[in-house]
């Protein structure tokens, strides 16, 4: 899927990330999930939560959880269902068979795409901490940004790799959004975006555990706590993190379908695999 | 018209066939085409003429035959070859939330040496809507940024899947222009077409296929010349029609006749039949 690439790829790259941005900028719903919705959420709950939560960093207060553990339902929406949503709709219309006849490589047009998603992602991610930070008292610890860059860069990587793979499943655009909702926002609520697991059952933090949003969830509000000391970088929450992130390129990889014709006979595109009905 | 005539064809099919879940859509298909030729592939819904032309384009995997196109086989839709052709696809397939010009800009920034944009967009009379979203767009006008971006590249064969459809009449002369300049320019061109004048007007060679197979290949004018000439005049108010598959001897026999008897042949006419009746005449000899 990556064939060779050139010096020249990297300004394509930045050509069609470009023409990404303008297009996610003019398209209203995806910019305000990202940008608008996440600071929504902070506001209404810093309003009704009181005093002091216990996360993954220990007891703070509660906008120095929530402004990192909301952070990443902007990240998500940016790199998970931004994909989830456009890919299926954009083969559908036929625009990835049109790209796939030009020079673009698949590599560098699915780079574009993982681009805008982080870019978005991360910056409505830098949105929300200012909001935090200007209106909510909400304290950043210097030592512990570069954990909290890396986390997040990592957290985006792995989102969009998931959001290619689970895209790659979606044969009909109209079925995107649930397919994004019904993925993602239950692994929210289980994963301490919207309130600590702090006292919950064994089996819904081991439930958790599997899945990579809670440890992004976890290594974010890390690097936000008062009570870490060293670096910050959760190592182990990482790890986890890279090894979603492989599994979905795998995914997507072996998946990726770019004509709509194909997409109801379940992407034998090139070579016919085992079990596809005889040619 | 071939200025720079070169031995190998640009596109080689041999033997070609394809079938969906045991369907044969198509079913042995040979074809050769030569640099600088514009050829019309005409034909029925679900001939198989989409199924070919997205072989060709390296979209769809062929089953058997050789396929051969500017010296790479697109089954592997190698960059080189993508780099050299050109595709306008049945449906406009683009972001509508971009502009024209950011389309055309966007799509020939992949190639090594594109057309600059603001030629493309004046070539297909989109100047006025350069700065126009997409979504904006009628059809026609949608249909004319497909073709920029078919161009934008500079690609040395193009493919033209339908290229005119929803295009009003002056619209669709002025692609006809366009079209046979670029093969003057030395382009190659494939188009798949079901405006009969459009075949006659623009393309150098007409194939006709029906159920999967070519059943006719050669030019307009010798395709519609094949079979009997029709000869009409009035002759005291009746209209007279003769076939004749002489029209030569028959003419002059029946010009001769009128003048010995001093009779006026009022609306003569000789005429082929049109490209429009013979591939009727074909592709339903080929219906199953």
């Amino acid at each position: 899927m990556t064939g060779e690439l050139r010096r020249s790829d990297l300004r394509l790259l930045g050509v069609w990330t470009r023409a990404g941005l303008r297009t996610f900028m003019r398209t209203p719903r995806a910019a305000f999930f990202t940008f608008v919705f996440p600071a929504v959420l902070l506001l209404f709950i810093d309003a009704t939560a009181s005093g002091h939560v216990t996360g993954a960093g220990g007891r703070v207060e509660a906008a120095q959880y929530f402004t990192p553990s909301l952070s990443i339902f902007g990240l998500a929406f940016g790199c998970y269902t931004s994909l989830v949503f456009s890919i299926p709709r954009a083969r559908e219309r036929g625009i990835l068979k049109r790209v796939r006849g030009t020079p673009v490589q698949p590599s560098v047009y699915l780079g574009s795409l993982v681009a805008v998603g982080l870019l978005g992602g991360i910056g409505s991610v830098l949105v929300l901490v200012a909001l935090g930070v200007a209106k909510f008292g909400v304290h950043l610890y210097p030592a512990l940004l570069p954990a909290a860059l890396v986390t997040l860069l990592a957290g985006g990587l792995c989102l969009s790799a998931l959001g290619l793979a689970v895209s790659s499943f979606v044969n009909n655009a109209e079925t995107a959004p649930v397919v994004a909702n019904i993925t993602l926002l239950p692994l929210m609520f289980i994963s301490g975006v919207f309130a600590p697991l702090h006292g919950a059952p064994a089996w819904l933090h081991s439930l958790a555990g599997f899945f990579p949003l809670r440890h992004l969830v976890d290594a974010f509000s890390i690097a936000f706590s008062p009570h870490t000391t060293g670096s910050g970088f959760a190592t182990g929450d990482l790890a986890v993190l890279a090894v979603w992130t492989l599994a979905g390129a795998a995914v997507a990889v072996r998946r990726f379908r770019w004509d709509p014709g194909e997409a109801a006979s379940g992407g034998r595109d090139r070579q016919p695999r085992v079990g596809a009905p005889a040619r | 018209m071939l200025s720079q005539v070169s031995d190998a064809p640009v596109i080689d099919v041999r033997g070609l066939r394809k079938s969906y879940d045991g369907l044969e859509a198509v079913r042995g298909v040979d074809l050769q085409v030569r640099e600088g030729e514009i050829v019309a592939v005409l034909g029925p819904n679900g001939a198989g003429k989409t199924t070919m032309l997205e072989i060709l384009e390296g979209h769809r995997a062929r089953d058997t035959g050789q396929v051969v196109v500017l010296g790479f086989d697109p089954e592997r839709s190698p960059r080189a070859m993508r780099e050299r052709i050109g595709i306008v696809p049945q449906e406009t397939a683009v972001e509508p939330v971009l502009t024209v010009a950011e389309t055309v800009e966007l799509y020939a920034a992949a190639y090594p040496h594109p057309r600059p944009a603001e030629e493309v967009i004046a070539l297909l009379d989109l100047e006025e809507q350069r700065d126009v979203r997409v979504s904006s767009l009628s059809g026609g006008q949608q249909r004319r940024l497909d073709l920029a971006i078919g161009i934008a590249g500079d690609p040395e064969l193009i493919f033209l899947d339908e290229p005119t459809t929803g295009f009003d009449p002056s619209a669709r002369r002025r692609s006809w222009e366009l079209i046979r300049g670029l093969g003057s320019a030395g382009k190659t061109i494939v188009l798949t077409t079901h405006y009969m004048e459009e075949a006659q007007r623009i393309a150098d060679r007409v194939v006709v296929i029906a159920n999967g197979r070519v059943v006719a290949d050669s030019t307009p004018a010798t395709l519609s010349a094949e079979g009997p000439a029709l000869i009409q005049y009035r002759l005291g108010g009746e209209l007279m029609t003769v076939e004749s598959e002489a029209p030569q001897e028959d003419l002059l026999e029946l010009l001769l006749w009128a003048d010995r008897h001093d009779v006026q042949l009022r609306g003569l006419t000789v005429s082929q039949r049109s490209l429009e009746d013979v591939y009727l005449e074909l592709t339903r000899a080929e219906a199953p």
